[in-house]
């Protein structure tokens, strides 16, 4: 590979946390859980970012083994996740997350 | 060359995740999310980490947006949905989240540009040193990977029954 | 020798055998078991006299074991036997004894029969520990112990509340004078550095105060004011009156020979103290004087037959005070015996008339019961006698000897002497009424004696105890103290010494005038004129005490507590709680189950955290 420009931290760190921020407004604006849940996947995907640009800032691989943990906990967040849709789906016909807040006093 | 392709490929990421995030209909906001998923992809090439690009796509664009998309799916939304959607996604709902999400932004940045500049080394990182380093310093947090799969895995199992408040479990 | 804390031993082993099966025997058991303790103890006691009279009467004591050992402080278990214990245990013991015979016998048909015996085993065990205690530490236990059981036992029919408020109301007097006592204690441990009795006395007069000092003045009062609760003097002698409300076997012998004697013990005890310079032994002479003319014309209007005792017991403990007031130690301390046996005679015949009455104890709707209650009669005849001090009665020979001793006291002699003869007449009189109104006279109610032999063998012994009690009391009481006390009783024919003898028999004659059956009419008649009833009312109140008590301690009490219903110093506790019930309600309105509503907290609190981190650190 060519490096005749190489691109400066700052900017993917830039890149990383206007991703996270949009995913927070989507976490905070959305009512339907399938539309939270994706914001929050592409928070992780932004901090997934940070880690693989500070990899990158080093030269070395652990930046990457952090974005590969990443991808693991977001799998089984996401199924689990899902798996909990499911339920509220059937139980409360509807996927409005304010529909299951029972849990207060 | 790198720096340009990265500026297109930032301004793809953020356009498309601020689309996937306001779509009405479900299933337009997952591909949209692919679109974003891909895009990130690039920029992990660009940074030197093929691998990383690699395991993006086939397993998050690959694998759990495909789950996504198949949980929407079963779930049958079909155009009350999109209605109901658009009922709830009123402009005034947004005013709140933004002010949030700017004082965030704003406060990052300064946290960011407070800290000394540097530039990307450019050199690739091989899947060979990944390689090397997962199985070496890192071998337990592998292991406990794979017990959080497990864990999501019976989890996912667990929830997806059906009639699961009449069975006992 | 060794057996003396066999003593109070084996009423404590009553006690416990009776608390723990605890009603489960059967009464004959159970009558064995307290009686019986008691008598043991009068043997024991017996063979400990004639051992300790064999060894010329010296002053032993015996340890038992370490109570505490706090730093310097190191209080014994210690018993200690001399004349005066040797005198207060055969009293206690033997009266004891005879008495528990006696309630053997009527209490029969009460309920609580195991309880009423359990406690009057405590009671003598308390009583015994109180006497033979060689430290003031011991004394207080036993005087303690004799106050729980008095309120346990005044209270013992406890179904109805009257006799609660009387319990409550003697346990509540006499711990005002406990407290008193307390400081004293408090004090004196200060000053002299031991609570042995005999180590403090004797550090006292000889190296801290040998002229007196206000210290010891003080410690004497505070003494004296322990003394006058536990023995219901002025001003604390409002509770003895209600306290027949007690069976009365307890009145017998907790109120009118052993536990109101122990002020008098207590006082006897502490001779050291008192005898130093300083008006400490005028103040109790004159206590005593009081007591006894205000219990004498309270006990001339009465018309409960108890009660007339119980004011009776109240002035003849008066005269005891006032025996050791004026120097006549020994005198008092005989007296102090002698009244033992003629007061609880007097008491167990009145509790015998009142049985066969039917639990009536209104002296006005009895009345001819000579006849029909023979040996009732007869011992009341015998304990009057000596009540009154009539010649050759066991009371003649101790309260004449305390008049006389009196008469050569110092500065008051005269005054003093001439009080306790008036109030010595006042006694013979009322003793008649008494008499006249309870035996002679129209049948009122009709009696049904079904007394068996454990009721009146106890009253036979005690009228030949009040007869001759004199003659060997005399002997045991002589030398107690090295004092002239009981030379007063030889004879010489002074006026001071003919008229002590005569005024009682002077008063029991114009007493059987004045109440005989046929001039009753007249009396009524003085006694129902408008100065006639206002005075009887005052002295039927015990001269206005209990209003006073009431006025100025009682209402101002129950005012401040109403003040305080809400409990000004709980309301600190209820705002804590109040605060803590408020930001409760505050803090809950966050946790709505919303689930954004979380995550927008959680954003907020992550750029609070971000600001922090960027701007300050």
């Amino acid at each position: 590979m060519g490096n005749a420009m190489t691109i400066p931290v700052d900017l993917v760190m830039l890149l990383a946390i206007a991703l996270f921020v949009i995913g927070l407004f989507g976490v905070l604006t959305r009512r339907n859980i399938i539309f939270i849940l994706i914001s929050i996947e592409v928070m992780m995907n932004a901090s997934a970012l940070a880690f693989i640009a500070a990899g990158a800032r080093w030269g070395q691989p652990d930046g990457q083994i952090m974005f590969m943990f990443i991808l693991a906990i977001a799998a089984a967040e996401v199924a689990i996740a899902l798996g909990l849709v499911i339920q509220l789906a059937r139980r409360f016909n509807t996927l409005d997350i304010d529909a299951a807040s029972e849990l207060n006093d | 060359m790198e720096y340009i392709l990265f500026i297109i490929a930032a301004a793809i990421t953020i356009g498309s995740s601020i689309l996937a995030l306001t779509r009405l209909n479900a299933s337009h906001a997952l591909i949209y999310l692919v679109v974003t998923l891909l895009a990130l992809a690039v920029i992990f090439f660009l940074l030197g980490a093929p691998f990383a690009a690699a395991l993006q796509i086939v397993v998050y664009a690959g694998a759990i947006v495909v789950l996504f998309l198949f949980v929407v799916m079963m779930l049958n939304l079909g155009k009350s949905s999109v209605e109901r959607e658009q009922r709830w996604l009123q402009p005034r709902m947004w005013y709140g989240p933004a002010v949030l999400s700017a004082i965030l932004f704003a406060i990052l940045c300064v946290a960011i540009y407070d800290s000394p500049s540097s530039d990307t080394t450019g050199t690739m990182v091989s899947p060979k040193e990944v390689g090397t380093e997962l199985f070496g310093p890192y071998i337990i947090a592998v292991e406990l990977a794979g017990f959080l799969l497990l864990a999501g895995l019976v989890g996912a199992y667990h929830l997806g029954r059906r009639y699961l408040s009449d069975r006992r479990s | 020798m060794q057996f003396l804390p066999y003593i109070p031993l084996l009423p404590l082993l009553g006690f416990l055998i009776l608390f723990i099966t605890e009603g489960r025997l059967n009464k004959i058991s159970v009558a064995l078991i307290g009686a019986g303790s008691v008598g043991i103890a009068v043997l024991i006691a017996l063979l400990v006299g004639i051992d300790f009279y064999n060894q010329e009467a010296t002053p032993y004591s015996h340890q038992l074991w370490t109570w505490m050992s706090v730093g310097d402080f190191q209080p014994n278990i210690t018993l200690y036997l001399d004349p005066l214990a040797m005198v207060m245990t055969g009293v206690i013991t033997g009266v004891g004894f005879l008495i528990h015979t006696y309630a053997t016998g009527y209490m029969w048909e009460e309920d609580g029969y195991s309880r009423f015996f359990a406690y009057m085993n405590l009671f003598v065990f308390a009583m015994l520990m109180l006497v033979l205690g060689d430290n003031l530490l011991v004394l207080f236990l036993g005087w303690e112990g004799v106050g729980l059981c008095s309120y346990l036992l005044i209270g013992f029919f406890h179904t109805e509340p009257e006799n609660g408020y009387a319990a409550r109301k003697a346990f509540v007097v006499t711990r005002v004078g406990d407290t008193f006592m307390a400081l004293g204690l408090f004090l004196l441990f200060r000053e002299v550095g031991t609570l042995e009795i005999q180590s403090a006395v004797e550090t006292a007069t000889t190296t801290l105060w040998p002229d007196g000092s206000t210290m010891n003045t003080a410690i004497c009062l505070l003494l004296l004011g322990g003394a006058i609760g536990k023995s219901a003097q002025v001003p604390l002698q409002t509770w003895l009156p209600d306290a027949m409300a007690g069976p009365t076997p307890v009145s017998a012998l907790i109120h009118a020979a052993t536990m109101v004697t122990a002020g008098v013990y207590l006082v006897a005890r502490m001779q050291g103290l008192y005898l130093l310079d300083g008006p400490a032994l005028d103040i109790v002479a004159v206590v005593g004087l009081l007591t006894l003319v205000i219990a004498s014309f309270t006990a001339l209007v009465q018309t409960d037959i108890k009660r007339i005792l119980a004011f009776s017991t109240m002035s003849q403990i008066g005269y005891m005070f006032f025996a050791l007031g004026v120097g006549a130690w020994s005198a008092g301390i005989f007296h102090l015996m002698t009244h033992a046996f003629f007061k609880a005679l007097l008491f167990l015949a009145s509790g015998s008339v009142i049985l066969a009455l039917h639990h009536e104890q209104n002296i006005f709707k009895m009345g001819g019961l000579a006849k029909k209650l023979p040996v009732p009669f007869w011992s009341m005849a015998i304990g009057s006698a000596a009540l009154a001090a009539l010649p050759l009665t066991s009371g003649f020979f101790s309260k004449d000897a305390i008049l006389i001793t009196a008469e050569q006291h110092s500065d008051y002699g005269l005054l003093f002497w001439a009080v306790a003869v008036l109030a010595a007449f006042m006694t013979s009189l009322y003793t008649m009424r008494m008499m006249m109104i309870t035996f002679f006279g129209d049948l009122k109610t009709e009696p049904h004696d079904h007394s068996k032999a454990n009721m009146w063998m106890p009253l036979l012994v005690l009228c030949a105890l009040s007869i001759v009690g004199g003659w060997f009391g005399f002997e045991v009481t002589e030398e107690l103290f090295a004092d002239k006390g009981m030379k007063a009783l030889e004879f010489h024919f002074d006026p001071i010494a003919l008229i002590t003898m005569l005024v009682p028999i002077a008063g029991v004659i114009l007493g059987y005038y004045l109440f005989r059956p046929q001039n009753r009419k007249s009396i009524e008649k003085i006694a129902n004129s408008t100065a006639g009833h206002n005075l009887s009312r005052f002295f039927f109140s015990g001269w206005g005490f209990d209003w006073l008590y009431d006025q100025i301690v009682v209402k101002p009490f129950v005012a401040i507590a109403k003040l305080n219903k809400s409990d000004v110093v709980d309301s600190i506790y209820k705002a804590i709680t109040a605060i803590m019930r408020y930001s409760y309600n505050l803090i809950v309105i966050t946790q709505n189950g919303s689930l954004r509503w979380y995550v927008l907290n959680m954003s907020v609190g992550l750029a609070a955290i971000a600001l922090l981190v960027v701007f300050v650190l």
